[in-house]
């Protein structure tokens, strides 16, 4: 679902939906699909975080002089 | 520091010779680090030294100081220095503790004659000034956690390491992307323009850093070129400056959008703490299922108090009904004839008819007269109307 969505975003998103429930202002159905997709999130967040390493890419700009 | 031992003899305290020039080394040892200019004298320099050693002279008086410095740090300079130029030296007194000889023990050098260059530089920095390229408004925001850091670095093995491993060990779930390329010396500034435009197209790259290690005032022109100065500005990327050491100040500083004192500060700028993030993430988990039970319990308990509606409902529907039937019977009751009867007073008939006129009855008619209990058979006697 966001695998090519930046840990920023997946995070904004999450804070979106606490936000919105925290309002307490959204019917029973869609809070229930908001958490639904809120614990998505955090899953997504954590696993972004946990046993990732650093990855390097080297990359070769063309010389300017060429 | 071994300290300066003397000998006693009697009152008087003396010093071994060695121990004398120990404690003005010592001494000297203790002066900050300053600038010294003069013209080159006696340069002397030999592959087989660990040392460069020349002696500077004061044109006016004639007066010399002998300098040495490091063949590492001199080589990498790359002045192509030679006798009677004006210099800069920077660096704090040494003595030579064996001959008592003192030295000027330099850490960098730097051709006068900058001048030029300064004032141009200077030119060209209120030139972009007045543009607004260094403007505060225009300075962006960083990601808090960026996709890919683009890394903008020279040969520079030692900033390049320690900006990896600062990453690294902050947020290890990072991408970076490394561009190595000439940063001092002829090209310099069209190579850093090439690989900041190469990192700013990269599809991951979320903000890069300008990565160079300290250096004379001339390797670090290249950032201070116009070109590289507005490629810096344009970049549709945010950018971290981290060239040379704490009191340089290139301009591509002043047009970046943030700057970092050293490599290990640019690291910490660019990506956000593992364990902060994950207890802020950790604490937002917590805030969503608050959130949704206190969302599930006010609906339960408006469902609720909807069911003990709903339950007493039918009882509350009978109850007004036997409420209302009360009330048509008592207002029934008080409109029954036999309610007033009871107060005494009576119907009279004549026929069928009550009568309501003593003209209507003639003398010897039969009245039938009801009472509250029973009821009675008249005759007219006498009529007065």
């Amino acid at each position: 679902m966001s695998a090519d969505r930046s840990f920023e975003e997946l995070q904004r998103e999450l804070e979106e939906i606490v936000t919105r429930l925290e309002r307490g202002d959204v019917p029973v159905d869609e809070a229930i699909g908001l958490f639904r997709r809120g614990e998505e999130l955090y899953a997504a967040c954590v696993e972004r975080l946990q046993g990732a390493e650093l990855r390097v890419e080297e990359l070769t700009p063309e010389d300017p002089r060429t | 520091m071994a300290k300066v031992e003397h000998i006693l003899y009697g009152e008087r305290k003396v010093y071994t010779v060695s121990a004398f020039n120990r404690g003005i080394g010592m001494h000297l040892g203790r002066l900050p680090t300053i600038w010294v200019e003069g013209e080159v004298t006696e340069l002397r320099h030999n592959r087989a030294w660990a040392n460069v050693f020349l002696t500077l002279k004061d044109p006016k008086t004639g007066a010399t100081l002998a300098v040495t410095i490091a063949r590492r740090i001199y080589d990498r300079l790359e002045l192509g220095l030679d006798e009677g130029e004006s210099v800069q030296v920077a660096g704090r007194a040494e003595l030579f503790e064996q001959k008592a000889e003192l030295a000027f023990r330099a850490t960098t050098i730097e051709r006068i004659g900058l001048g030029g260059h300064l004032l141009a530089l200077e030119q060209l920095k209120r030139a972009l000034a007045r543009e607004g390229l260094f403007a505060a408004d225009r300075k962006r925001r960083l990601p808090r956690v960026p996709r890919a850091v683009g890394i903008l670095t020279g040969a520079d093995a030692a900033a390049r390491g320690d900006l990896v491993s600062t990453i690294a060990a902050r947020f290890p779930a990072t991408k970076v992307v490394l561009v190595e390329t000439r940063v001092q010396g002829k090209g310099a500034a069209a190579a850093i323009v090439a690989a900041l435009a190469g990192l700013a197209g990269h599809p991951e790259v979320d903000v890069i850093v300008l990565s160079r290690g300290g250096g004379s005032f001339e390797d670090l022109l290249p950032f201070s070129d116009e070109a590289v100065v507005r490629a810096v500005a344009a970049s549709p990327v945010p950018v971290v400056s981290a060239v040379g050491h704490e009191q340089d100040t290139p301009l591509c500083d002043l047009a970046a959008d943030v700057r970092a004192a050293t490599p290990t500060a640019a690291a910490t700028l660019v990506v956000p703490s593992l364990l902060e993030t994950e207890a802020a993430l950790t604490a937002t988990r917590r805030r969503l299922e608050l959130a949704v039970q206190a969302q599930l319990e006010r609906t339960r308990s408006r469902l609720d108090r909807q069911r003990e509606r709903l339950r007493s409902a039918p009882r509350l529907l009978l109850e007004r009904r036997r409420a209302s039937l009360d009330h048509a019977g008592a207002r029934l009751q008080a409109l029954s004839p036999l309610a007033t009867l009871g107060r005494g007073y009576a119907i009279v008939r004549s026929g069928a008819e009550a009568v309501r006129e003593a003209a209507v009855l003639k003398t010897g008619d039969t009245l039938d007269i009801q009472l509250a209990s029973g009821s009675v058979d008249a005759r007219v006697e006498e009529i007065r109307p």
